[in-house]
């Protein structure tokens, strides 16, 4: 690495910081990059700093949004009695893809993980009480990930929101184990939806 | 190696070859071939295959012989089975096996999975862990002096940089370790010799099993060299959530 010139050892280094790239891919998609007209590359880097810029979580459901609250929060056709939790932006939009739900969301950014040392508090899980507290709706669905994560997730939140909530759902087990949700095909996913159960 | 997006890196603890790191491929995908295999507690055959670049084994594939769902289906239980699980996989080395841990570890599993209170199975996992790895505290005699361990009911010291306990006279206060009551030390002693269904069964007062397993936990952050991430969960996930801050 110590051969490289300075910009093209920080911009391998920044790459590698990103999930799924080892050195290897990284130095491949520099000196990619290197190759690329100027335009394209300045693109990119726009892109980039673009999405950093504009883009928040929105202060209600914490989904990624330009303005905020969303879109979804702010659509008066949603059904304001359903409320689906989801683990991250990507869940959710999968759950849209279905053209099932009409409800509102919550984004919890992430899921328990003791593995991991995160816990409840390293999640939205203190807005999602606060939110239905304020807004009470009918049914809450959890629809974390088939994984043991998303299951413990959807065991602890089914729990706490027991005193708050008249009706709290799990998506269907119909989606494979272990898999992520938004790899499921909409068809999957929709029926996990529509055979959802009561919890606890 | 390099790791693609729908890839996953899993840890193995085998009968043959101790821990094994390894990339599954595509496994996040849901109609994977490795299914829910790669979860949490799941016992299987495991088929793998080294690489030359990389410490990390490239995983062809792993036949569930049994998923100890019970055991992730509870938190509690999964809570435990973690901090379990996080000892063994952050205190061996990468290929050094150990065939008695390997079986220390499903009769964990299979404790967990079982009615009994999941501490009690990480406890007594904990209690032969420590001497499998090679970290056997003395609890029969003072460190300091060699005197006979002290009589039920008269307090110690265990002493982790001196390997073990350390009657009243000669403890140095502040010292790496904890401070045990005579019941604890006697307790201690006992659950090592008994059998491991015995130990799950033994009847014990919460407040000395606390105590026993507290010690425990001291002395594996300490050779883990921090908290584990396990009791960290554990710690927010028993506290109470206000709506507010
Ligand atoms: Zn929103
Ligand atoms: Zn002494």
């Amino acid at each position: 690495m110590a051969y490289y010139p300075e910009p093209v050892a920080r911009l391998i280094d920044a790459l590698q910081k990103l999930p799924g790239i080892g050195p290897k891919t990284a130095q491949r998609l520099t000196f990619f990059l290197l190759k690329r007209p100027a335009d394209e590359v300045t693109a990119l880097s726009d892109a980039i700093a673009r999405v950093k810029a504009e883009i928040v979580n929105c202060s209600i459901c914490f989904n990624v949004t330009e303005e905020d609250p969303c879109r979804l929060c702010t659509d008066p056709t949603r059904d304001l009695r359903l409320l689906c939790v989801v683990e991250e932006p990507n869940d959710l939009l999968a759950m849209e893809r279905t053209g099932q739900y009409r409800g509102r969301y919550h984004v919890l950014l992430g899921a328990l993980s003791p593995l991991d040392g995160i816990g409840p508090e390293d999640l939205r899980v203190r807005e999602l009480l606060a939110r239905l507290e304020v807004q009470p709706v009918e049914e809450v669905i959890l629809a974390t990930n088939p994984n043991v994560e998303g299951e413990a997730t959807a065991i602890y939140l089914a729990k706490l929101l027991k005193p708050l909530v008249a009706r709290i759902t799990r998506i269907a087990r119909g989606l494979p184990v272990g898999g992520d949700l938004e790899y499921a095909d909409e068809v999957t996913l929709g029926k996990a939806l529509e055979g959802r159960r009561e919890m606890g | 190696m390099a790791l693609g997006e729908s890839d996953r890196l899993a840890t193995f603890y085998t009968r043959e070859f101790g821990k094994v790191r390894g990339v599954a491929k595509s496994a996040r995908r849901p109609r994977s071939r490795f299914g829910g295999g790669l979860e949490l507690f799941t016992q299987g055959q495991l088929l793998f295959f080294e690489t030359e670049r990389s410490d990390l084994a490239r995983v062809d594939s792993f036949d569930i012989v049994h998923p100890f769902q019970a055991a992730r289906e509870d938190l509690e239980r999964l809570m435990h089975g973690s901090w379990v699980v996080e000892c063994l996989g952050r205190l061996s080395a990468d290929r050094d096996p150990s065939p008695a841990l390997y079986g220390l570890l499903l009769r964990t599993l299979r404790a967990l999975e079982g009615p009994g209170p999941p501490s009690r199975a990480a406890f007594c996992f904990a209690l032969r862990a420590v001497d499998l790895l090679g970290h056997r505290l003395r609890l029969d005699r003072c460190m300091e002096c060699g005197k006979p361990s002290p009589p039920p009911a008269r307090a110690a010291r265990l002493d982790f940089a001196a390997g073990g306990l350390v009657c009243e006279p000669c403890a140095r206060y502040g010292s790496d370790g904890v401070d045990l009551s005579g019941g604890a030390v006697a307790g201690l002693r006992r659950l090592r010799t008994v059998s491991w269904e015995e130990a799950l069964g033994a009847s014990l007062s919460p407040s000395l099993e606390a105590e026993m397993a507290g010690a425990l936990e001291a002395q594996m952050a300490r050779l883990i060299g921090q908290v584990p991430r396990t009791t960290r969960f554990r710690t927010q996930a028993g506290r109470p959530l206000g709506a507010s801050r």
